[in-house]
């Protein structure tokens, strides 16, 4: 099938100072990747076009941007599933520095901001390993599935809003070790988004549920941790 | 590492628009009810009115009509301001006059209701 393609360029580097659109039409399999299509232009048209990709497999979230206007990762889009007509452009809300490539600095530092990494200074029981039942690990587990792609912080409108807000995806890794039983600085993390530019910029939009390519419950987790605060 | 959470202006905030919009689902509702279903508008007048707030059960019923609908709007737009409102003194001065708003409002409100739109008739 033919397919349209208009990807977003910006190259201030370059002399492109103006965001603009450049357009192909290219020969597609209905089974192809949207990141299959932004490869043939890089490969065989432009070689200056530029985005990040690694994994090409949904696993390292480094391909996230806006297809069609929706945040998805490129590597998971399929030709068929948005059409003839395709529009690429760079996730919302953060710095572009160049094509498809957004500063992703803010974002990381809201991540850091809920300290997101095990605190536990006791010795384990057994001197080795700290265990915990499945019903325990369950309780956090949607929110392990993060691959800090950064698609739902950049589709919420609180963050567009305002970029003192951490966004969903700090609040969905604060989640992930609040909720774990093995973890001791919950209530540390609980007092960090205590704010308006903590858990409490959300506006349960739902945008962020949308774009998770991972199908983390965005939404959700956030307002367990709204709870967990006022509880 | 273990600390207690802090309650602070935005967690209590937070509460009071659950609580505040879960009373205004039968609060609204009922008053929309009556007054434009049962009642009509254009039966209303201030007869009607003085009627109503001579009855005790009514007062009350309009005062909490008041004070969860207004201070849940008022606590409502000052979040929807902080959206457009970046500086932390400009929001402090907003946040204040929305206060002194709703403050004058709820208070003329409440006194118009203890008072009631005739006097005489309570």
């Amino acid at each position: 099938m033919l397919v349209y393609l208009r990807i977003f360029r910006y190259n201030p580097e370059a002399g492109r100072n103006k965001p603009t659109f450049d357009t192909y039409n290219i020969q597609a399999d209905p089974d192809d990747r949207v990141l299959d299509l932004l490869e043939h232009v890089k490969s065989y048209v432009d070689g200056s076009l530029s985005y990040r990709r690694s994994c090409a497999h949904g696993v390292c979230g480094s391909d996230a941007m806006r297809i069609n206007g929706q945040n998805a990762l490129a590597c998971k889009v399929l030709v068929k599933d948005v059409g003839r007509e395709i529009t690429v452009e760079p996730l919302l809300g953060l710095p572009v520095l160049k094509d498809m490539i957004v500063d992703m600095e803010p974002f990381f530092a809201s991540y850091r901001k809920v300290m997101p990494f095990m605190v536990n200074d006791d010795i384990p029981e057994d001197g080795r390993e700290r265990l915990q039942s499945p019903e325990e690990r369950a309780r956090f587990d949607d929110t392990t599935k993060c691959i800090l792609c950064a698609a739902c912080t950049t589709s919420c409108p609180s963050f567009w809003a305002d970029d003192e807000y951490v966004g969903p995806a700090a609040i969905v890794n604060a989640h992930r070790f609040i909720f774990d039983s093995r973890d001791h600085a919950g209530d540390e993390r609980l007092n960090i988004l205590n704010d308006r530019e903590g858990a409490f910029g959300c506006r349960t939009a739902f945008n962020c549920t949308s774009a998770c390519p991972r199908e983390i419950h965005v939404t959700r987790a956030i307002a367990e941790v709204k709870q967990a605060i006022v509880a | 590492m273990t600390q207690k959470v802090q309650k602070t202006y935005e967690s209590v905030a937070w509460k009071w628009m659950r609580y505040s919009g879960i009373l205004l689902i039968p609060l609204a509702w009922i008053h929309v009810l009556i007054q434009d279903v049962i009642v009509g508008v254009h039966a209303i007048d201030i007869d009607y009115v003085a009627l109503r707030w001579a009855n005790i059960g009514w007062q009350a019923y309009d005062f909490f009509l008041l004070a969860f609908t207004f201070a849940h709007g008022m606590n409502g737009l000052r979040q929807v301001l902080f959206d457009f409102v970046h500086g932390e003194r400009a929001r402090k001065a907003w946040s204040v006059a929305l206060f002194i708003f709703w403050l004058l409002v709820s208070i003329i409100g409440t006194i118009a209701l203890v008072k009631g739109a005739r006097p005489e008739l309570a």
